[in-house]
């Protein structure tokens, strides 16, 4: 098995659990809120594969639905800012000099100030909740992609075919949808797939310090956050599937994203 | 990408360490002082509460210490009455007091020989000006009824009242009389009193120090040092099994935790949880919507109170460390005991039966295509609301009535709870909550908290009110609650459900004894402390 097999099965395996875990979340709303006080306080065993809490709510079901909450917040969140930075970065690189400085300058203003910081600004301003967790983990996190993109066109103008398109006469936007945009399709989904953790993340913690989502909904950052209190007491599965579940779908995300980039990447791409 | 993903994770793993070390290091500073304060004498103690119950501004009255949401006795200062045991009232600084006929004169005289921890006496220039002090600045206690307190002689003070109200002996039982001559805006921060104990320091956010005032007026205090940290309940079980504080307080989740050398105590409350039922139809008025379909019909609202079953929920929630509740004052003087209900399934069926609530083919009951559908709301930060709420939605499906459960913050809880149930707390040690919570209010004519209005409830209270003493006024209050025709209980408008009164619960070292408890009222903070200068070691 060469390297380039390898890779796809990563990158299909990440892609399958992860979807899995998604679609799985959405049917089990109902189940991950009903509550059984015959069955309170149970260590992880057959019937409750992660056990369940003081409400007898089941832990697993709990947990695959507050990482597919997670997990299509990530997507909502992610892909608004990736568009937003390839909208930006392609801009700022090609509409001229004003342009640029404007959003360069809009650029290291966010970088500038601590993400989890402003988010929490913007979710506290938009009155928390999930409007208030997806714009903000939108307008957080596209600073970087739109710099690599910005950086990328850059480059792009400098090369042969597409000075040979603008002596052709055709107009700038023209130029940057048909010429630049296929060749900055690779950087983009694998800038959108890395993103994702960082959403993941940044949602979950917002959410564990009381300012994303409200409490009867099972998120990740609800769950870890409600389990503190009972860490203290010895009920240690409370903390651990979840926690150890966010940190697998993070990986597997991050694995994702560089598979991708090696199958896509003309360096790699043939190993 | 990948350097910064990994960076994430880390600094969130520093955070936790953070965290963590924050929370060892005011455990271990409270070790300290117990350490040293152990060593000595057995006449002090170290007593953990909640990290709301560190008055935000300070141990003045007029800014809720005492007299403020959660009542309390005020420990520094003395309050002209006192609650007793049975939560009638005895004197304290008062020798005598009576009323007007017309209600609206009470006149006090007070003993001559109390002063001031700083040496000054204290007259009744300062009882008039702690008053009317308080009747200016106090938002979280009500004190309209108060017109204006005045001074006829050194030992005698005078209240003019706008409006009579029988039960101002439990106003008078809240409200610390603060020192005139020392009085100013840093009056929370440095307070002197005349009470039991003088704050020796106070820490923000941390801890509190009282110590014992020598030449407290009444029997010496027994404790001579009391130390109150403020912490979480995880925080404060650390500490208990730390061995760091002689009494913690502690929530039904933990109360089947064993700590060594440590017992746990429950002390019974009218501490009690429900939700309201809005009983009007529907209207939005300002943005803001009163009234519920469904608990409009006193059918469904009867079937609820009786569908109901208490004791599960207790065992269920509390672990057991309750007792059901069917009034907002259970035990209290002014309970009517008629308010009590047995727990009937059957026939809170037979009520939604006969009033036409038919079961659909998804098992919730529908009338007129009006589904008995409703959302409970409750505070996201308490989880014995929160599993409160899961209970009663589990135990109404079976009646077929299907609750959604919401998480709401107070910051639209209030004006949610005009249309949806809210999982309420409430109790207090005056009849004055039977009256802020059932009685109508002039500019709405419907009840404050939830949409409500009965004539004759009303006129009962205003009725005790106007009662001149106060054992003719419980029954009063008591027939507000139910007449024989009318009321707020079952039989009558049920215009809230009440579940359970929540033991309070503490981790006590073993060998102390915290005396006799008065039935604690809502707030799991101050009231165990109310005795603390008879608390003893064996």
């Amino acid at each position: 098995m060469n390297q380039r097999k390898k890779t796809i099965i990563y990158f299909t395996a990440a892609v399958i659990f992860l979807a899995a875990v998604a679609i799985g979340g959405l049917f089990c709303k109902e189940a991950a809120q009903a509550t059984d006080f015959s069955q309170k306080n149970l260590l992880p065993g057959l019937s409750h594969p992660f056990g369940t809490d003081w409400l007898g709510r089941d832990m697993f079901v709990r947990t695959i639905r507050g990482l597919s909450l997670s997990i299509l917040i990530g997507l909502a969140a992610a892909t608004v800012s990736a568009f937003a930075a390839l909208i930006l970065g392609i801009a700022s690189a090609t509409l001229g000099k004003g342009v640029d400085a404007v959003i360069t300058w809009i650029i290291d203003l966010v970088m500038g100030i601590p993400h989890i910081l402003l988010l929490l600004l913007i979710s506290v301003a938009l009155g928390k909740g999930l409007t208030g967790v997806v714009v903000g983990v939108a307008l957080t996190h596209w600073t970087s992609l739109a710099r690599v993109i910005r950086g990328e066109v850059m480059q792009l103008r400098e090369s042969q075919y597409i000075k040979i398109a603008e002596k052709l006469g055709h107009g700038k936007l023209h130029i940057a949808v048909k010429h630049m945009l296929p060749h900055l399709v690779p950087q983009f989904l694998v800038g959108l797939i890395l993103l994702f953790p960082h959403a993941i993340l940044h949602e979950s913690s917002i959410t564990f310090l009381g300012f994303g989502l409200s409490s009867e909904q099972p998120a990740i950052g609800i769950i870890l956050s409600e389990s503190m209190k009972y860490l203290v007491t010895g009920k240690w599965w409370l903390a651990l599937f979840p926690g150890l579940m966010l940190v697998l779908t993070v990986i597997l995300f991050d694995v994702a994203g560089e598979s991708l980039r090696k199958l896509i990447d003309p360096g790699s791409a043939h190993k | 990408m990948k350097n910064k993903l990994f960076r994430t994770l880390t600094a969130f793993c520093m955070a936790g360490v953070l965290f963590a070390a924050c929370g060892n290091s005011i455990v271990s500073r409270a070790a300290e002082d117990t350490e040293n304060s152990a060593a000595d004498q057995k006449d002090s103690v170290v007593v953990t509460m909640p990290t709301t119950s560190e008055p935000e501004s300070g141990f003045d009255p007029a800014y809720g210490w005492g007299a403020g949401e959660h009542v309390h006795e005020p420990l520094i200062q003395s309050t002209l009455t006192v609650t007793t045991a049975d939560l009638k009232i005895a004197n304290d600084l008062a020798t005598e007091y009576s009323v007007s006929e017309d209600g609206l004169t009470w006149t006090v005289k007070i003993r001559d020989d109390v002063k001031f921890t700083d040496g000054e006496p204290l007259t009744a220039e300062d009882v008039a000006f702690t008053y009317n002090d308080v009747k200016e600045k106090s938002t979280v206690n009500d004190f309209t009824m108060l017109k204006e307190a005045k001074v006829i002689d050194e030992t005698t003070v005078e209240f003019d009242m706008e409006t009579p109200f029988s039960i101002w002996p439990y106003t008078m039982a809240i409200v610390g009389i603060v020192p005139e001559h020392a009085y100013d805006e840093n009056y929370g921060q440095n307070p002197v009193g005349s009470g039991r104990y003088i704050l020796k320091q106070w820490d923000k956010g941390q801890q509190v120090i009282f110590e014992a005032n020598p030449d407290y007026y009444g029997e010496a205090p027994k404790i001579k040092k009391v130390t109150v940290l403020f912490m979480e309940e995880e925080a404060a079980l650390a500490a208990a099994q730390a061995g760091q504080v002689d009494v913690a307080h502690t929530a039904a989740s933990y109360s089947d935790m064993s700590v060594d050398g440590y017992r746990l105590e429950s002390v019974a409350s009218v501490d009690n949880r429900g939700f309201n039922l809005p009983t009007t139809a529907p209207e939005e008025k300002d943005g803001i919507v009163y009234g519920n379909e469904v608990l409009q019909d006193v059918a469904v609202r009867r079937a609820i109170n009786i569908g109901l079953d208490r004791e599960e929920m207790i065992e269920n929630v509390l672990n057991g460390y309750g007792t059901p509740a069917y009034s907002v004052c259970d035990k209290m003087p002014w309970y009517n005991n008629e308010a009590e209900t047995a727990y009937d399934l059957e026939g809170a069926k037979k009520l939604l039966d006969d009033a036409g609530w038919v079961e659909g083919s998804d098992g919730v009951r529908e009338r007129d295509g009006v589904k008995a559908a409703f959302k409970l709301m409750f505070n996201p930060e308490d989880s014995v609301r929160q599993a409160l709420a899961e209970d009663v939605k589990n135990q109404l499906k079976e009646l077929g009535i299907q609750v959604t459960t919401e998480g709401a913050g107070w910051d639209v809880a209030y004006d949610n709870a005009q249309s949806q149930p809210l999982m309420w707390g409430w109790g207090a040690h005056t009849p004055m909550e039977l009256y802020n919570i059932y009685h109508t209010i002039k500019d709405t004519g419907t009840a404050q908290y939830s949409p409500y209005a009965n004539e004759t409830v009303d006129k009962y209270m205003d009725e005790a009110l106007r009662a001149d003493d106060l054992d003719k006024s419980y029954e009063l209050w008591q027939k507000a609650q139910w007449d024989g025709t009318t009321g707020v209980t079952q039989e009558g408008d049920i215009p809230w459900i009440w579940l359970c009164n929540v033991d309070h619960l503490y981790f006590i070292r073993d060998g102390l004894s915290i005396g006799e408890q008065k039935i604690h009222p809502h707030g799991h903070g101050w009231s165990i402390v109310n005795n603390v200068d008879q608390w003893s070691w064996e």
